[in-house]
């Protein structure tokens, strides 16, 4: 009786032992992401005019995912933060589905990350869009990947997948309005975006941190002439990849640590 | 320690580390897995790694395909337009029904051999597979035009869709799921018993002998794109039925081009399956050819040139066109009448469960 109470007591520990192996002993650390859109120098906002040379904007939308995030130890190693897909946004109502229903109003600029290892990092990589795994599969469901918030495209007009990036409003150029369907997608134009921070963060212990990011919509509207090119989609693939391009390398910045 | 307590520690000591392992074993340990029963002839098939199939979710995929819930109006279901009796379409040259009742731009394609179908749906291949495709036609206007939101409200107030959506699925109802259902039922349409089919198993079936000289026609001038057991290579061709392609409705005209961009696939479309194809009239991308005695007939004398016209439609002196007699074209009738299933057609497992 003895020796079965002995092994009951050492399966127990074996037990134990498994679920110890999930959990992280020290405490891992929390981050903040703040995604800051700017114009240019000014702070963006909906339905206020924004001039760019000859050309004045007023938006209404202004739309991305941001998917696969990865914090970059000071040493070269890599965290991959698991089911990262986040939807960024500034966006007035959004009539989804011909306007079967409305996604409301909303301004969505922070994304928290937990479970952070404890180290020193000095940058980021995230991408822009959806890879082609979930971007061809709009029923493998993960993170905030959704058919209902208007950022996929279902209809027989463009491949059956996710918008990665929306910027809608009108433009204005020596009298000429133009009302702006600035949109990404498609596989081809997934990209990666690589930041480096300005100072090494440390990450751990009780503090949360925050990494402050801009995304300048003037640079992602960089060489495109939405005067010629108001409606940028399927059909405008020179236009998407010049888009995607600068989505992946003058958009984003990080603008500060702690 | 005697031998049995050795042996006792042992089973304690596995039950112990492989319960660490749990989530897998619980995968593994499904007796829910669906059996597909594929005759012979066909291709091998691979089952979906996302979404195999499975009793609960064929099930469900049935009861959703027949349910008019599905659409906003809730007056139609997937069958309004993909009807049984017609191999899964709707004999419209372009279908009106939809809840805007506006025209659609493409003619109703069949559902079946959908587990083959590997190089994306619709006629230009522009969904990659059928859970993403199934979004298409729920949510447009022009057909089911149903809110998803409203959809999985609609669904949870139906106590036999809560059970069977969580035994079915992890997380119980939602759109996602109701694609994927929908998807699963698709795959287990095959249709693979034609009397071709029994004469190629040799189940006692013998076809006549306009059928045999049909069937040897159509190998020798219609198989280079109508291909294998499948009657399709489910590739994208230009089969020459028009001059020019302009690019309105954001490039519905301009077929495989508008996914690929690549030139040369200018006016490309998928390759339809002659199964079933004497129940499957009116035919082509649009719909345009009421009869099969027009399709052959474009194919023998009414190819328009193109740049991107298919190389296999041009003859050895550089004519366009499939030269085809009035013998060859009887026979050739006579043999696609051998390839209509219809124990598909009438087979109560795929039915309208209500």
């Amino acid at each position: 009786m003895k020796k079965i109470l002995t092994i009951i007591t050492l399966a127990s520990i074996l037990f134990t032992a498994c679920k110890k192996d999930e959990e992280i002993t020290s405490t891992p650390g929390k981050v903040s992401l703040n995604f800051d859109a700017v114009f240019g120098t000014s702070d963006f906002a909906l339905n206020t005019n924004f001039n760019s040379g000859t050309k004045t904007y007023n938006f209404n939308k202004f739309r991305y995912w941001v998917s696969n995030i990865v914090l970059v130890k000071a040493n070269g190693e890599e965290y991959v933060v698991p089911k990262s897909y986040y939807l960024l946004e500034e966006t007035s109502a959004v009539t989804v589905q011909d306007g079967a229903y409305t996604y409301p109003a909303n301004k969505r600029e922070l994304v928290e990350l937990n479970d952070i290892p404890n180290g020193e990092y000095k940058g980021i990589k995230f991408g822009i869009g959806v890879e082609s795994k979930y971007n061809d599969n709009l029923s493998l469901t993960i993170g905030e990947l959704s058919q209902l918030n208007g950022m996929t495209n279902v209809s027989w007009m463009w491949h059956t997948s996710y918008i990665f990036t929306a910027i809608g409003g009108s433009a204005v150029e020596n009298a000429n309005n133009k009302t702006i369907k600035i949109e990404t997608g498609l596989n081809a134009n997934y990209k990666t975006v690589a930041l480096n921070f300005p100072q090494n963060l440390t990450i751990g212990g009780s503090k949360s941190n925050v990494i402050n990011l801009k995304a300048d919509v003037s640079k992602a509207l960089d060489g495109i002439d939405v005067i010629a090119t108001p409606t940028v989609g399927a059909a405008q693939a020179t236009t998407m990849t010049a888009l995607a391009n600068n989505y992946s390398t003058k958009v984003f910045s990080v603008t500060s640590v702690n | 320690m005697t031998k049995a307590k050795v042996h006792f520690f042992w089973l304690v000591l596995y039950l112990a580390v492989s319960s660490c392992k749990k989530e897998e074993a619980a995968i593994i340990a499904t007796d829910n897995r669906y059996y597909l029963a594929i005759p012979g002839n066909m291709p091998p098939w691979v089952d979906d790694v996302d979404n195999p199939l499975t009793n609960d979710g064929v099930k469900l995929g049935r009861l959703l395909f027949y349910d008019k819930r599905l659409s906003g109006n809730n007056q139609l279901s997937c069958a309004s337009c993909h009807q049984q009796a017609l191999a899964f379409s709707d004999g419209m040259r372009i279908n009106d029904s939809g809840v805007s009742k506006q025209k659609l731009h493409r003619h109703t394609p069949t559902l079946f051999n959908l587990l083959w179908t590997n190089k994306g749906l619709f006629w230009d291949g522009g969904s990659t597979n059928l859970e993403s495709q199934a979004f298409g036609p729920l949510t447009s206007m022009d057909e089911m035009g149903q809110d998803l939101y409203e959809l999985e409200f609609e669904l949870k107030a139906v106590p036999e869709y809560r059970q069977l959506f969580d035994k079915a699925f992890e997380n119980g109802i939602t759109s996602a799921n109701v694609v994927k259902a929908l998807a699963q039922f698709q795959r287990t349409l095959v249709s693979a018993n034609s009397r071709y089919d029994k004469f190629k198993r040799n189940e006692g079936i013998q076809l006549s002998v306009l059928e045999m000289e049909g069937m040897k026609v159509m190998e020798q001038k219609c198989k280079s794109c109508h291909a294998g057991e499948l009657f399709t290579d489910n590739d994208f061709h230009n089969n020459g039925i028009d001059f020019s392609y302009n690019d309105d409705l954001e490039g519905i005209y301009l077929g495989r081009f508008r996914v690929t961009l690549n030139p040369l696939d200018m006016g490309s479309f998928k390759t339809p399956t002659l199964r079933n194809v004497m129940l499957t009239a009116p035919y082509m991308h649009d719909g345009r050819f009421g009869s099969i005695d027009e399709v052959l007939d474009h194919y023998a004398h009414g190819i328009r040139p193109s740049l991107t016209v298919d190389k296999r439609l041009y003859q050895n002196n550089g004519q366009l066109g499939i030269p085809l007699s009035s013998t060859e074209k009887s026979a050739i009738k006579a043999f696609l009448n051998a390839l209509s299933d219809e124990e598909f057609i009438s087979n109560k497992k795929i039915s309208n469960p209500y």
